[in-house]
């Protein structure tokens, strides 16, 4: 993984000094609520519903375990115990007091970390597949070229204010582990015939209120021109994006709005960069530098391209033979597998850690996989170094640890946002919701039956549970303060099992918070009457419609009977 | 970094009525709004020092052509959060190589300044209750930054060998001599 220089280190200090100068003006009374806002955000500092939350960076879903170890003690330390994984890859903190925010910035500096562009309307953290590097359908590394992003996109001076937030993901596998298409620019590495690397580049996908899929506006971008043309995109959308309604400040409204008109103004700023601007082609990125940055992403010590010899589990016991099935992933190398820790089990909301889970995730991770994690997208946790012939005994580790349940791509692998409980954003909570459906699929049989499923929750219309790109999605609603939840099938995340990329479509008037797991349950009923022989959840939903889902929904039904 | 202390400051506005003037007489630092120039520009003599205030939805291209005239243009921060101003410091610099005073005016926080400085402001007029310590102390955090910038935009990589080195030194010295 990406290895801290001096420079990069020192930065991040600096950046925890200028925040504790902030947050000292603040305290004294000098920095307003109103003017700190805007600076808190940027450092990843909300204001919740009980306290500030923190949404630390881990930058493409890469994770050391030092730096994992250094989280559990800020759990710990400074919060009451535990974190929460997100579906951007971030770690969430919910209970930190402000006044100690920045002796919390200066801790995670100490093992390269920071909140640096987690939240508000700037470039944020850029996501990836959590593969990336080990995945056997991978034409291009993206995390090389996801730091040089990074580093460009930090800091960024004319780019700080946007009128929206703006996500950039990077995938460089022939299947899509990043749904790029949802984002607000999406990056595809690929290779034309001569061999040569470059990006598709979608631009205007997004979540929210208006759910829109990108748009292609170019087919291949050489790569050493990428910072260049994001730049062209980004100061056109700096420019003309709106600012006058929040709802359609994303760059999404603009290209819709816009069309080609947008595509041609994108080609001219970035042609008017390279040819009119003072040294305007001092982006592109030189291979030498391409090869510093790639220097960091070489396989780990002691793993050889050459693998390690084939090891096939003797391990029979049936619970092993599922996880593998499930949990365990093929990797690039021969004889070694990529492993995804669950964090989705009865008791604990989805994406959740505690501090003790956060040292035995790391423990996993020095003795099992190089010291090193992935953050996925799915909010778990993902092992990118595992030897075939240690695969059962991590299996008995992470089963004592609680990260064997074998439900990955399952049911109750589900994506949810904390939801009510904790953010001042929801209307309506996520948690209960996504444990109720958790406890009643504890019985493995029966969410095996089920199959490849997903299931995403959003507490609200900012959709951080990307409830719009779930198989089945739930959306919390307020009407007249109580919450309310609508489903919605067939979203796709743009995965080749999900297909193209895609909202769902919602079924009906919104459910009621108790009749929500039971609306659910009804639909699964449906799809295992209705479903042919081996079909997945979505192509059946792609077969027969919304239709047939909709009366078995609407039996679940009481409160809200009479609006159906 | 100027900070323009508005008692000393030749700079002004045209009185008078709102509303497109009849005349203007090309009075010394003069602060035209678009129309206004339009109005002016015909009549202005070359050498006498004029302004403009550009909003922050009009755009520098419109008044390329014009640039060389002013001896000042006054960019806007209506909100401090809207950034647009950032992208037309960028190009007044960058690509129009527009040499005079350019002026961050408007809601203009002490927290801004790195971002005004990076991108092409060289002077600014800080709101009323900001405080210039503080203004310059906001200055002072970083050593150097990945990207490029209106000062140089060569990014990081592609600075002379060592210079990054160099710059993590630098800030080692500062922390060891704030802690004596």
């Amino acid at each position: 993984m990406y290895q801290y220089t001096a420079f990069d280190r020192q930065f991040v200090h600096q950046r925890a000094a200028q925040f504790r100068d902030q947050l000292e003006r603040h305290l004294a009374g000098r920095l307003p609520d109103d003017e700190f806002r805007a600076l808190r955000l940027q450092n990843g500092w909300y204001v919740q519903r009980h306290a500030p939350m923190l949404r630390i960076a881990v930058p493409y879903g890469e994770l050391a375990a030092r730096q994992l170890r250094a989280l559990g003690r800020i759990a710990r330390e400074y919060d009451r115990g535990y974190g929460h994984f997100t579906t951007r890859q971030n770690l969430q903190f919910n209970w930190i007091p402000l006044n100690r925010g920045a002796d919390v910035m200066d801790a995670l500096a100490a093992v390269d970390m920071h909140g640096i562009q987690t939240s508000g309307n700037c470039i944020r953290n850029i996501t990836s597949d959590a593969l990336a590097g080990i995945a056997p359908d991978e034409v291009v590394d993206p995390r090389p070229y996801c730091e040089l992003l990074r580093q460009w996109s930090t800091l960024h001076p004319e780019f700080a204010f946007l009128p929206r937030k703006f996500k950039i993901a990077v995938t460089g596998a022939r299947e899509d582990r990043a749904a790029i298409g949802w984002h607000d620019i999406g990056l595809h590495l690929k290779k034309n015939e001569a061999g040569e690397i470059g990006f598709k580049v979608l631009v205007g996908g997004g979540m929210g209120r208006t759910p829109v899929i990108g748009t292609v506006v170019r087919e291949f971008l050489p790569w050493q021109q990428i910072l260049v043309f994001i730049e062209a995109i980004v100061r056109v959308y700096n420019r003309y994006g709106r600012r006058d309604n929040m709802y359609k400040a994303r760059i999404k409204i603009l290209v819709k709005a816009e069309g080609q008109k947008f595509v041609d103004a994108v080609a001219a700023e970035f042609a008017h960069i390279l040819n009119d601007d003072v040294d305007g082609a001092a982006h592109l990125i030189p291979q030498a530098e391409f090869e510093r940055v790639n220097a960091s992403f070489a396989l780990p010590e002691g793993v050889g391209e050459a693998g390690a010899p084939a090891s096939a589990p003797t391990e029979t016991a049936p619970a092993f033979r599922r996880w593998l099935e499930r949990n365990v992933h093929a990797h690039r190398l021969p004889g070694y597998r990529a492993v995804t820790l669950s964090l989705k089990r009865a008791g604990q909301p989805p994406g959740d850690v505690s501090a003790d889970q956060m040292d035995a995730a790391a423990e996993l991770a020095e003795r099992y996989s190089h010291g090193e994690l992935r953050v996925t997208h799915d909010q778990n946790l993902l092992l990118p170094w595992v030897r075939e012939s240690d695969l059962a005994a991590l299996w008995k580790a992470a089963r004592a640890a609680t990260f064997a349940t074998p439900n990955i791509g399952l049911l109750t692998d589900m994506i949810a946002c904390p939801g009510g409980d904790f953010c001042g954003l929801a209307n309506a909570r996520s948690i209960p919701v996504a444990a109720e459906i958790t406890e009643r699929y504890t019985d493995l049989d029966e969410l095996w039956d089920i199959g490849d499923i997903d299931l995403h929750i959003s507490g609200c219309i900012n959709s951080c549970g990307h409830h719009h790109s779930g198989h089945i999605g739930i959306l919390g609603v307020d009407k007249d303060g109580k919450e309310w939840y609508q489903v919605s099938l067939g979203g796709s995340d743009g995965s080749t099992l999900s297909g193209a990329s895609v909202p769902g479509k919602v079924i009906g008037p919104s459910f009621a918070a108790d009749e929500v797991a039971d609306a659910v349950e009804a639909v699964i009923g449906t799809y295992k009457a209705q479903r042919a022989a081996n079909e997945r959840f979505i192509d059946t939903v792609r077969r027969i419609g919304l239709e047939p889902f909709k009366g078995p929904a609407n039996a679940a039904r009481r409160s809200t009977a009479h609006a159906a | 970094m100027k900070f323009v202390d508005l008692h000393r400051d030749p700079w002004h506005a045209l009185g008078g009525e709102d509303g497109p003037p009849v005349s203007i007489n090309p009075d010394p630092y003069l602060l035209l709004d678009l129309s206004q120039w339009h109005a002016a520009r015909a009549a202005w003599p070359l050498d006498v020092p004029v302004g403009l205030k550009l909003a922050n939805d009009q755009d520098v291209e419109d008044v390329a052509a014009d640039l060389p005239r002013f001896a000042l243009v006054a960019l806007q921060f209506p909100k401090w959060t809207d950034g647009r101003a950032y992208s037309q410091a960028r190009l007044l610099r960058s690509r129009w190589r527009f040499a005079g005073e350019v002026r961050a005016t408007g809601e203009v926080l002490v927290d801004m300044l790195p971002l005004l400085a990076r991108t092409g402001f060289d002077a600014v007029q800080l709101r009323a209750d900001q405080s210039r310590d503080a203004a310059e102390r906001a200055l002072g955090f970083f050593r150097g930054h990945y990207q490029g910038d209106v000062r140089d935009n060569r990014p990081l990589f592609a600075q002379p060998a060592g210079t990054a080195e160099r710059l993590a030194r630098e800030q080692d010295f500062v922390h060891h001599g704030a802690s004596i």
